[in-house]
């Protein structure tokens, strides 16, 4: 069964954000008091639903609603990147989920109460899966600062959110990129609840440059690690 | 190679991401085996506060104890979905009763991800009728007796169960090391 054969190790807390954040609104709230529990991992845990979605492989134009259609307010980026397991195995079939603010700021959503102007050309969400190299990309509009209104006083940096179903329970993956050389990200209490600089940097978009022709972009990459690695060799 | 650190998933998920999810009894065209069932509860916080817009997963075996993942499942069926609560911290998934398999009593994986946790949190709901007569592999790391009871799903009407998730506080959801 695909992935049964993978081990996963808890994740390191040296590589990982810190589990409980000061200042940050329902970080103690939420944060279980129980010690959490070790387990042995059974075939429940080491499957998953991957692929249980179709989904189109991409690139993906979350930009504009359609190829005739008027693209979005701000800066045309390409973001792409590669998935992988620990071993750097790629991981095709993942399904990928983005969302982001546009270039305002403003998110689509209920709980947004930003005063900041909607986009009617600019959803900010897009899905699609990996190719066979584990590969993914997507063509979208730079997202916008904006302030966490209850905290009175946090601005959120531009970033983009990720969510990944890879191979299993266990390597589901939810995470947020920022983009390079933001003012904001030296303040944003996400960014830094990481213990050192390398692991920061796993969580910033590398420029890639800009592209001329037909579409004219910047580019934007980030690669992504799933935990999972694998006990034995493949036999066949 | 390192693994990428996990961030919060914040509070706005695009509603069209769970839409249609959060019933797995129905799936590319068929209709799931087994008993359809509903498993709801309430996600609470400190003080047992409502968790509101927090999107929940879950991971089951069909009603034969088979992974969707594995060549002879149930193909009516998802085994795979996802949720938000709603104002008042409910969630609602329409599911089978998961059967067993090896020496798996029935369940189903859960995951919370929320805005204020960094990381998802995991823990496993059981379906039995008489939870301290169940050995299961995963169950039995708990060894507080009450907080055994409370990852057990309440049959409260025919095809309804109620499960509630407490993050913190009193009553407390035993969650695991992930």
């Amino acid at each position: 069964m695909p992935g049964s054969r993978i081990d996963y190790k808890p994740y390191d807390d040296n590589t990982q954000l810190a589990r409980y954040i000061d200042r940050y609104p329902l970080s103690f709230t939420r944060t279980p008091l129980a010690p959490l529990v070790p387990r042995p991992l059974t075939l429940s845990e080491r499957t998953g639903p991957i692929a249980s979605d179709q989904f189109a492989l991409g690139p993906m134009d979350l930009s504009r609603a359609a190829a005739d259609a008027p693209r979005a307010t701000g800066q045309l980026i390409q973001i792409s990147g590669r998935i992988t397991d620990e071993d750097g195995s790629p991981i095709p079939n993942a399904v990928v989920e983005i969302w982001q603010a546009n270039s305002a700021g403003k998110y689509i959503h209920d709980a947004d109460r930003h005063n900041a102007p909607v986009d009617p050309n600019f959803t900010g969400e897009g899905r699609l899966m990996t190719d066979a190299e584990g590969q993914f990309q997507f063509f979208s509009i730079k997202p916008g600062a904006y302030p966490v209104l209850e905290s009175g006083w946090w601005w959120r940096p531009p970033h983009i959110h990720f969510s990944i179903l890879g191979r299993s329970w266990m390597d589901r993956f939810v995470t947020q990129i920022f983009f390079p050389g933001e003012p904001l990200n030296e303040t944003d209490l996400l960014l830094n609840a990481v213990p050192d600089r390398d692991v920061r940097e796993r969580l910033i978009f590398q420029f890639e440059g800009t592209s001329m022709g037909e579409v004219n972009a910047m580019g934007f990459r980030r690669d992504f690690v799933l935990r999972g690695r694998r006990q034995t060799p493949e036999l066949d | 190679m390192v693994v990428s650190p996990y961030c919060t998933i914040g509070p706005f998920f695009p509603a069209s991401f769970v839409g249609g999810h959060d019933d797995l009894t129905h799936f590319r065209g068929g209709t799931a085996r087994g008993q359809h069932i509903v498993l709801s509860g309430r996600v609470l916080q400190e003080g047992g506060v409502p968790t509101r817009n927090t999107i929940l997963e879950i991971w089951q075996p069909d009603a034969n104890g088979i992974f969707s993942s594995c060549p002879d499942a149930d193909p009516g069926f998802s085994g795979w979905g996802r949720a938000r609560t709603d104002a008042e911290g409910w969630y609602r998934i329409r599911t089978v009763v998961p059967g067993s398999y090896g020496d798996r009593c029935p369940h189903a994986n859960l995951m919370i991800l929320a805005i204020g946790l960094t990381h998802r949190l995991v823990t496993t709901v059981f379906f039995a009728d008489d939870p301290d007569t169940v050995r299961d592999p995963v169950l039995d790391c708990v060894a507080d007796v009450a907080a055994r009871r409370r990852l057990f799903a309440r049959r409260e009407n025919a095809g309804e169960y109620r499960f509630d998730l407490i993050l913190r506080g009193e009553n407390e959801t035993p969650f695991f090391l992930d």
